[in-house]
């Protein structure tokens, strides 16, 4: 329980009444809220590296990239046909190979993750 | 003077020579006219015609030092000794002291002559020297007689003569000196002791031309002997000591003598000497007596007798390291005892803080001990290091995993919580909780129980600084490494950027000019860095009107700083100061979001059922219930039977309700520990640590083709050190498993070797 004991508070709340509005019986002051953000994905492996595209690519993780804020510069990448896959594992794959590996459709950047 | 080469007549000129010569060498004036008169003989009688007369003279000068010493060991030196029967001390007669006075004038002389015959040297000796190369490859015969330059020719006479015939004697009276020295005896003034060193060190000078194995003479003459009479000498004293004194006295007399011996050494003998003469003390008195001085070494290091402790180690750091090995040992179980004693009583609620705590101070006990007493030795060290490892990482049950780890990871979250501890203790505790974690095997429960605390701190804003909470991670970054810290600094980073888009987030509602009505803070994780379950796995819940609008807002600003992302509201982990306004004060109460909803409910209705309720929110019945219980416990709602919910349970407002205090929080259920938070925890490394295992072993293979059993279970070991000690039995399975998909396969001509399939 927190131990402070607020005793201005009756004093603001009599002054909110003198506003006339009806009084709710429950008012939401504050709400801490926690979300958790994901790719927004069909799936969550990269089918160039297998590894989940929430983690850095294998390429990345084994370069051990120390950026100090640990922010994530491996993002992810969505093509036309909405399939999708870490931006540094297709990089490299449409350099042999201009089409998705998994439709063989011709790959074309839809939107990247930021 | 002409300096051409002439006649000369040798007999003239050599009988002035040999004038000035005994003149030079009983160290008589010789004015410099006639010094360089025959200076210039030599040369006429080396250059001399019709054929030089160096040979002859050479000849001539030999005969005359040989007749000068062997005149000199009859009339200065042996005169007495046959008188005495050898008895040097009867008498006034003194054969070192003579020995010593004919050498120093002789080699005094000699050195003169030397130089008088520089000529001789210079042009005809040096000329028929063999050079070192055609010694080494012995294309001369070593039995060639070979000129030596007057100098080298005067000491090999004199080792010839004198030392030859004297030097039995001269040894046992150098021998008698040192042992009357050793005793104490008065008689051994420093005027007394020079003669003695000066008779030593003429074996040694009297070789000293020699280019290889100059110090033959004295090693076989004196050294040996001295040695044998000197490890007599030490065995004598050894069995006296050993009679009469405590392990403890035996070791400050044997500094003592060491003491004593070392000057000695330095006093008498040549300083090559020193060493070997050390080295037969050592033997004498440590090596022989190994067994009485090891007799008290456990009670020394139990009593912790720093005084004899550090005796023992000067006396043995010299000996080779196993035989110090009892006293390393002793002192390694010492340690290990006393640390499984102290972390064997710990009892209560804060066993993590009595567990570090207590272990730290047998650590640093024993590591000032190890300074103080061992000069920092690292065979004490890392005796230090083991003891800790092995109580550390011991398992009082073996069933039941080692706890360390956990407690180690529940010492430092009771450090990072808010607490009225100031930053800079926190720190220095911090750091020293580093030296236990190191000795930690389990590193991956560690990381898993951090991980584990450090989200419920920064979800619930509960880190007493986040300055120290990164200081942390940084340390266990050193300690482990990138990888093993990699989830806590994306944890961190997230908790910092959501406090930045929260300011952004105000600023776009700002602008906007929306008003949501509530102060609200939203804190965004990302996926796969927190240990928080599947994220799918928590209940769903019908949101709440009040909390729609500003949830559509937030994803809204939230798409427009990121792309490609979605957002999932972890409901559980949300809380919320609610206002109460139908009582008779003002209340404001801090619940979580399900607590929040089933109350806001109640604005429609006085009374709900169990049903009701439960239908509205779409909770599953096992978390509505924790919830409801929650409310009833702190009394703002009613229940119409006091024991089990059912569907019908009809569930009130408690309008009477009434606190003490006007803000308050209802504690959310379990946010502690629970036994299957733990074990689940337990099972979670288990798994962890076959998919690493097996990682491991395929980059192995891949990178080495081909592997036998043995070299890929070290391999595997050494690289999974970092993180776990992984059981012989585990790398096996996964070694089975891994052929089993086909990963690798057994070569096919032997049993027990690998090969990588690609």
């Amino acid at each position: 329980m927190d131990t402070d004991n607020d005793n201005s508070l009756d004093r603001t709340d009599d002054f909110d009444n003198g506003d006339g509005k009806p009084e709710k019986m429950f008012t939401l002051k504050k709400w801490n809220a926690v979300a958790m953000w994901s790719w927004d994905v069909e799936c969550d492996v990269c089918a160039i590296c297998r590894v989940q595209v929430m983690d850095a690519c294998l390429r990345c993780q084994s370069d051990n990239k120390r950026d100090v804020l640990g922010k994530q510069d491996c993002v992810v990448v969505w093509g036309e046909c909405n399939h999708s896959f870490h931006f540094c594992c297709m990089s490299l794959w449409v350099k042999q190979n201009n089409r998705c590996p998994l439709c063989q459709q011709e790959w074309c950047v839809q939107r990247m993750g930021k | 003077m002409s300096l051409g080469p002439k006649e000369v007549n040798f007999n003239e000129v050599w009988g002035n020579i040999r004038e000035t010569a005994k003149a030079v060498i009983t160290l008589e004036n010789v004015n410099r006219e006639v010094w360089s008169n025959r200076f210039s003989d030599v040369y006429q009688l080396c250059v001399a015609l019709p054929e030089p007369l160096a040979d002859k003279l050479y000849f001539e000068t030999k005969q005359f030092l040989e007749n000068h010493v062997k005149n000199m060991l009859l009339s200065r030196v042996q005169f007495d000794s046959s008188k005495y029967n050898g008895e040097p001390h009867q008498g006034n007669f003194d054969l070192l002291q003579a020995y010593y006075d004919a050498w120093t004038e002789y080699s005094k002389g000699i050195g003169y002559i030397n130089t008088l015959y520089s000529y001789l040297n210079q042009q005809h000796i040096k000329k028929q020297k063999i050079s070192d190369t055609e010694f080494v490859y012995g294309s001369q015969s070593p039995n060639h007689q070979e000129q030596m330059e007057i100098g080298e020719l005067g000491l090999d006479i004199w080792r010839t003569y004198m030392i030859q015939s004297l030097g039995d004697k001269l040894v046992k009276q150098i021998l008698d000196g040192i042992k009357a020295d050793r005793h104490g005896d008065p008689s051994i003034t420093t005027q007394r002791a020079q003669v003695i060193h000066g008779v030593i060190h003429s074996f040694v000078q009297v070789q000293d031309y020699k280019q290889r194995s100059s110090l033959k003479l004295y090693q076989e003459l004196f050294e040996i002997p001295m040695i044998i009479a000197s490890g007599e000498h030490y065995r004598n004293e050894a069995s006296k000591l050993f009679q009469t004194c405590t392990v403890s006295q035996f070791m400050e007399a044997i500094i003592v003598l060491q003491e004593e011996e070392n000057r000695r050494a330095q006093r008498f003998l040549h300083s090559t000497s020193a060493v070997k003469l050390r080295k037969e003390c050592e033997e004498a008195f440590v090596n022989e007596k190994l067994d009485f001085l090891y007799s008290e070494c456990k009670d020394m290091v139990s009593q912790e007798k720093k005084k004899d402790l550090r005796n023992m180690y000067i006396i043995l750091k010299p000996i080779p390291d196993n035989l110090k090995n009892i006293l390393i040992q002793t002192f390694l179980d010492h340690i290990k005892n006393e640390g499984i004693e102290t972390i064997s009583i710990l009892k209560g609620d804060n066993i993590h803080i009595q567990f570090v705590e207590n272990m730290l101070k047998v650590h640093s006990k024993y590591h000032d001990l190890i300074v103080d007493v061992f000069e920092n030795d690292p065979l004490f060290l890392s005796a230090l290091d083991k003891a800790c490892s092995s109580v550390i990482n011991k398992r009082i049950n073996e069933k039941q995993p080692c706890r360390s780890a956990e407690l180690v990871a529940k010492y430092c979250d009771s450090l990072l919580k808010k607490a009225k501890t100031t930053e800079t203790e926190i720190d220095s505790k911090l750091t020293a909780s580093i030296i236990i974690f190191r000795y930690i095997e389990d590193k991956d429960i560690f990381q898993k129980f951090y991980s584990r605390m450090l989200a419920k701190r920064l979800i619930h804003e509960q880190s007493q600084s986040m300055d120290s909470e990164e200081a942390m991670i940084n340390k266990l970054k050193q300690a482990c490494g990138y990888e093993f810290t990699n989830k806590l600094h994306r944890m961190f980073t997230d908790i910092s950027i959501s406090v930045d888009q929260n300011n952004k987030f105000n600023n776009f509602l700002k602008d906007n000019d929306i008003d949501l009505g509530i102060n609200i803070s939203i804190k965004v994780l990302q996926a796969g860095a927190w240990p928080l379950g599947q994220a799918q796995n928590t209940p769903p819940l019908s949101i709440p009107a009040e909390f729609e609008k500003s949830i559509s807002k937030f994803e809204t600003f939230y798409h427009t700083s990121f792309s490609g992302r979605k957002l999932f509201w972890l409901h559980h982990l949300c809380n919320g100061e609610l206002k109460l306004s139908y009582l008779k004060r003002i209340y404001l109460v801090t619940l979580q979001t399900f607590q929040m909803t089933i109350l806001l409910l109640f604005e429609a209705a006085e009374k709900f059922t169990c049903k009701e309720l439960q239908d509205n929110l779409q909770l599953s019945s096992d978390s509505f219930h924790k919830h409801v219980q929650s409310l009833i416990e702190s009394k703002i709602l009613l229940s119409s039977s006091s024991e089990n919910f059912s569907d019908e349970t009809v569930i009130t407002l408690n309008m009477e309700y009434s606190n003490k205090r006007t803000k308050f929080r209802i504690t959310a259920i379990s946010q502690k520990e629970t036994p299957q938070e733990v074990e689940h925890t337990m099972t979670a490394v288990d798994e962890d640590r076959k998919l690493y295992l097996q990682a491991a072993i395929v980059r192995i293979l891949k990178s080495r083709k081909v592997l036998k059993h043995n070299a890929l279970i070290q391999e595997i070991l050494s690289q999974s050190k970092v993180m776990f000690t992984p059981s012989i039995s585990m790398i096996k399975k996964c070694i089975e498993s891994l052929i089993d998909k086909q990963y690798i396969e057994r070569t096919p001509n032997s049993g027990d070797e690998y090969s990588y399939v690609a």
